[in-house]
C-alpha cells in the first residue's frame, strides 16, 4: 500500500472513518448520559461526512456536517442542557430479559444484513460517482437537476412535512399566558415570605482545595451544605464526596494544632460523620 | 447533454388538484391559527376542513377518467388509486364529523384544551373553565389526509417515504391530545411515535437496498430490473423484507402489532376512528401498490411471507381479543384480526385479490367509524366508559345506539346481510381461486373464534341487567349522529346490495406502472 495510490489512500480513510463511526454508534448506546450520547452521535456523523466526501459526494458531506452535526446535534445538545440535565433516566429494566433478547436480536439482525449484503455486493464492479457527477457538470449541479426535475414533487411535499413538524412543536410546547406576568417585586416578596433562602445561596468549593462547582461548601460544624451545589448536579447525585481527612487537616492547620510541611495527617476516626471539632 | 439547458419538469396541476386542495387547506389553517382571534378560529377551520375534503372528493369524481403517471412519474393516478383516495376522503369527512362533536363532553370536544398544559395542573383547569380549545387539530388532520392521499398513489419510494411521514407525524401528535385520561393518551402518543420512528427506519433501509439493487426508486424501474434479472439477490430479499416491515407496521399486522392496543385505547375516540379506518386503508393501499407494481417480479418471495403473517395476524388478533375486558382494546385486537383477513386478499397477487381487498377495506372502514362514534357516546363524567361490564344493559337504556352497535358487531363477525359477510366471502374466494386452501381454513377458524367475542358484546348489551352507575349513551349532536347513520347505512347496504360497489371496484382496473 503506497501513499501515492489514490485507492490505497481511500482505503485508509475508509477504515479509519468506518472504525470511528462504529465506535460512535456503540458509544451512543452505551453512554449513560444523554449529553455523552449526543457527542458520540456527532462523532459518527462527522466520520460519515468524511466518508461521503471521500466518495465523491462533497455536497452530501458538507450538508452532513453543517446540517446534522452543526445544527441538529447542537440543537439537541442545547435542549439537553436546558431541560434535561437535572433528570437522569432510570435504567431499570421493566421487562425481564429484554436487554439480553434485544442484544441477541440486534446482533443476529446485524450479522444477517452484513452477510447478506457482503455476499450480494461481493464482486460488484465499482464505477464511482465520477460519471454521474460529470454528466451535468458537477456534483451540486447534478443534485440540483435531480431535485428540480425528477424529484420535484418530493421536494415540494417536504414543505408539508416541515409545516407539520413546526406546528407540532408549537402545539406541544407553546403555553399561552393567561395571567399577567409577575413583576420583580412580586417575585421577591414571594421569595422572602416563602421561608426559603432569601439571600444568595452559599457558593460551592471549600478551603481552596477545589474550586469545582460540584464540591459542596461546609457549614461551621463541618457538615455538608447541599444547597451550595447547583440543583441539577444535586438531582443527579453528582456531589463530590468531601474528604473528611482533608477537612480535619485543614481544621488542624487553622487552629494551629498542626504546621505546614510533610507532617502526618490526623486520621479522622469515623469517615462518615462530621469530621473534627471546629475550633 | 448540455449542462446549461434543463427542461422544466412537467407537472399537470389540474390532475394534482385534489392533493393541492387538501394540502393548501392545511397551510391556510396554520395561517388562520396564527392570525385569527381565538373565537374566530373554529368556524374557519371547520369550513376549511369540510370544504377542502368535499371539494377534493368532487374534483376526484370529475377527474376520474384522466388517468396516468403525474409529476415526472412520482404519482400514479390510476383506478385503484382514485378509489383509495376517494375512500380516504369519505372516511376523513366522517372522522371530521366526529371531531367537530361538542355535545358529548360537558367541557367541550374530545381534545385537551392545550396539549402543552400539564395533565391535572391548574393551568389545564383554568384553560378548561375559560373554554379554550386546541384548534390546531384541524390543520394537523388535513395534513394527515394529504399524506394519506400521496401515500396510496406514490409511484416512487422517495415520495412513499415522505408521504408516510406527512401522514404519521400529525397522528403521533393527535394521539396524545385526549381531553380525558391524558396520561394514558400521552403514553400512547409516545409509544406510537417511537415505534413509528423505528418502522420508518426499517422502511428507509429497505428503500436503500432496493435502490442499491435497481439503481432507481421508481416502482416501474424496479419492476423492470426484477424482470430483466429474475435471480433475486440478497439486496432484493432484504429490501422486500425491510420495506414490508415498515408497511405492515402501519397496518398493525403480527408481529408488528404491539402498538395497536395501547394507542387505540389512549387516543381520543375520533382519532382512534381515524387511525383504525383511514390509516389502515392507506397502508393497505400502499402495500398493494408496492407489492403488485414494484415487486410483482418477486411474487414468490413475498407471497409465503404474507401467508404466514396473514395467518398469524388473524389467529393472534382473534385469540387475544377474547381475553379483553376493555372495549377499545378489544376493538384494537379485532382490528389486528381484520388486517389479517385483508392480507389474505393481498397475498393472492391477483386482480381478484386486489378487488376483494378494496371491498373489504370499504366495508371495514365505515363499520369502524361507526363503532368509535358509539364508543365516544357511551360515557360518564370521567370520559368514555370502556370497560365491557359497563356496557351491560345498554340495549334497555339506549336501544337505538345498542342496535347500531350490534349491527357493527355482526358486520365484523361477518354475519350474512352485513358488509362484513360479503367482504370476507370475496377475500376467501380470491384465495381459493389461487388454490390457497390452507389460508382459507385458517381464516375460517379465526372467523369463528372472532365471532365469539363480537357476539359476546351483543349479549352483554341486550341480555345482561345494567349494573349500578352505567348510564345511557349520551345524546350526541347532529354531526356524530350523521356519521353514525352513514356508517350504519353503508354497513347494511353493502351487505344487502353489494353489486354496485363491486362493479365500481372492478371497473377501476388494476394499478398503472
Amino acid at each position: 500500500m503506497t501513499s501515492t495510490d489514490p485507492s490505497a489512500a481511500e482505503a485508509v480513510v475508509f477504515w479509519v472513518c468506518a472504525f470511528l463511526s462504529v465506535v460512535g454508534g456503540i458509544g451512543l448506546i452505551l453512554s449513560r448520559r444523554a449529553v455523552h450520547s449526543a457527542l458520540w452521535v456527532a462523532l459518527t456523523m462527522i466520520s460519515l461526512a468524511v466518508l461521503y466526501i471521500a466518495n465523491a459526494a462533497p455536497f452530501l458531506g458538507m450538508v452532513q456536517i453543517i446540517v446534522y452535526t452543526g445544527a441538529v446535534m447542537m440543537l439537541f445538545l442545547f435542549v439537553l442542557m436546558v431541560v434535561g440535565v437535572d433528570s437522569s433516566d432510570s435504567l431499570v429494566e421493566t421487562l425481564r430479559g429484554q436487554r439480553v433478547a434485544g442484544i441477541l436480536l440486534a446482533v443476529g439482525f446485524g450479522l444477517l444484513l452484513a452477510i447478506g449484503l457482503g455476499s450480494a455486493l461481493n464482486g460488484v464492479p465499482v464505477v464511482g460517482l465520477d460519471g454521474a457527477n460529470g454528466e451535468y457538470g458537477g456534483n451540486v449541479e447534478g443534485l440540483a437537476r435531480l431535485l428540480f426535475s425528477e424529484y420535484v414533487l418530493a421536494f415540494e411535499i417536504v414543505a408539508g412535512l416541515l409545516v407539520v413538524a413546526a406546528l407540532g412543536a408549537l402545539v406541544l410546547a407553546h403555553r399561552e399566558r393567561w395571567q399577567p406576568r409577575r413583576t420583580q417585586r412580586e417575585i421577591s416578596q414571594e421569595r422572602t415570605r416563602g421561608g426559603i433562602h432569601p439571600a444568595p445561596l452559599p457558593p460551592p468549593g471549600v478551603y481552596a482545595r477545589h474550586n469545582a462547582v460540584d464540591t459542596p461548601a461546609l457549614l461551621p460544624d463541618g457538615s455538608v451544605a447541599d444547597i451550595s451545589v447547583p440543583g441539577p448536579l444535586r438531582a443527579r447525585g453528582d456531589l463530590r464526596p468531601v474528604d473528611t481527612a482533608a477537612v480535619a487537616e485543614t481544621a488542624a492547620l487553622t487552629s494551629g494544632e498542626a504546621t505546614y510541611g510533610p507532617a502526618k495527617r490526623p486520621v479522622a476516626d469515623d469517615p462518615g460523620t462530621s469530621p473534627g471539632e471546629p475550633s | 447533454m448540455n449542462p446549461e439547458v434543463m427542461t422544466a419538469p412537467s407537472i399537470d396541476y389540474i390532475a394534482l388538484l385534489p392533493y393541492i386542495i387538501v394540502g393548501a387547506a392545511g397551510v391556510i389553517g396554520v395561517i388562520v391559527e396564527a392570525f385569527v382571534g381565538r373565537n374566530g378560529r373554529r368556524p374557519i377551520q371547520l369550513v376549511l376542513a369540510f370544504g377542502s375534503l368535499i371539494g377534493a372528493f368532487g374534483v376526484l369524481v370529475v377527474n376520474r377518467t384522466t388517468l396516468g403517471l403525474q409529476a415526472e412519474g412520482a404519482i400514479a393516478i390510476d383506478g385503484p388509486g382514485i378509489l383509495f383516495m376517494g375512500l380516504i376522503l369519505l372516511l376523513a369527512i366522517l372522522v371530521a364529523l366526529l371531531m367537530s362533536e361538542r355535545q358529548l363532553d360537558p367541557a367541550g370536544d374530545a381534545f385537551a384544551p392545550r396539549a402543552s398544559a400539564l395533565p391535572g395542573s391548574d393551568d389545564e383547569r383554568e384553560l378548561t373553565t375559560r373554554g379554550y380549545f386546541q384548534t390546531e387539530i384541524w390543520p394537523l388532520f388535513l395534513f394527515s389526509v394529504f399524506g394519506m392521499m400521496l401515500f396510496v398513489t406514490a409511484s416512487n419510494l422517495l415520495v412513499l417515504f415522505i408521504a408516510l411521514e406527512i401522514m404519521s407525524l400529525p397522528l403521533y401528535l393527535m394521539a396524545g391530545m385526549s381531553r380525558r385520561r391524558r396520561l394514558l393518551s400521552q403514553e400512547a402518543a409516545l409509544k406510537y411515535f417511537i415505534l413509528g420512528a423505528f418502522s420508518s427506519a426499517f422502511l428507509l433501509f429497505g428503500i436503500a437496498l432496493l435502490y442499491g439493487y435497481s439503481g432507481s426508486v421508481e416502482f416501474s424501474v424496479i419492476a423492470d430490473a426484477l424482470a430483466a434479472e429474475p435471480g433475486q439477490t440478497a439486496l432484493v430479499v432484504g429490501g422486500v423484507a425491510l420495506l414490508s416491515v415498515g408497511l405492515l407496521f402501519k397496518i398493525g399486522a403480527v408481529p408488528f402489532h404491539a402498538w395497536v392496543p395501547d394507542v387505540y385505547q389512549g387516543s381520543p375516540a375520533p382519532v382512534t376512528a381515524f387511525m383504525a379506518a383511514a390509516v389502515k386503508v392507506t397502508a393497505f393501499g400502499a402495500l398493494l401498490r408496492v407489492m403488485y407494481v414494484a415487486l410483482g417480479g418477486v411474487r414468490w418471495e413475498w407471497e409465503p411471507l404474507l401467508w404466514i403473517i396473514a395467518g398469524l395476524t388473524m389467529l393472534f388478533g382473534s385469540v387475544v381479543a377474547i381475553a379483553q375486558t376493555d372495549m377499545k382494546r378489544m376493538i384494537a385486537y379485532s382490528s389486528i384480526a381484520q388486517a389479517g383477513f385483508i392480507l389474505i386478499g393481498v397475498s393472492t397477487a391477483t386482480a381478484e385479490g386486489l378487488y376483494a381487498s378494496i371491498f373489504y377495506l370499504v366495508a371495514y372502514g365505515f363499520t369502524t367509524i361507526g363503532i368509535f362514534a358509539i364508543i365516544a357516546m357511551v360515557r360518564d363524567a370521567g370520559g368514555e366508559m370502556t370497560r365491557l361490564d359497563q356496557w351491560a344493559g345498554l340495549g334497555k337504556r339506549s336501544p337505538l345506539v345498542a342496535v347500531s352497535f350490534g349491527i357493527f358487531m355482526f358486520a365484523l363477525a361477518s354475519f350474512p346481510l352485513t358488509s362484513g359477510f360479503i367482504a370476507k366471502f370475496l377475500v376467501f374466494e380470491s384465495a381459493l381461486a389461487v388454490d390457497n386452501l390452507g389460508l382459507v381454513i385458517v381464516g375460517v377458524i379465526a372467523s369463528v373464534m372472532a365471532a365469539f367475542f363480537y357476539i359476546r358484546v351483543v349479549v352483554i348489551m341486550f341480555f345482561r341487567e345494567p349494573v349500578e352507575g352505567s348510564p345511557a349513551a349520551a345524546v350526541p349532536s347532529a354531526t356524530t349522529t350523521l356519521a353514525l347513520a352513514v356508517s350504519a347505512a353503508v354497513t347494511v347496504i353493502l351487505g344487502v346490495l353489494p353489486e354496485p360497489v363491486i362493479n365500481l371496484i372492478e371497473q377501476a382496473g388494476v394499478f398503472l406502472r
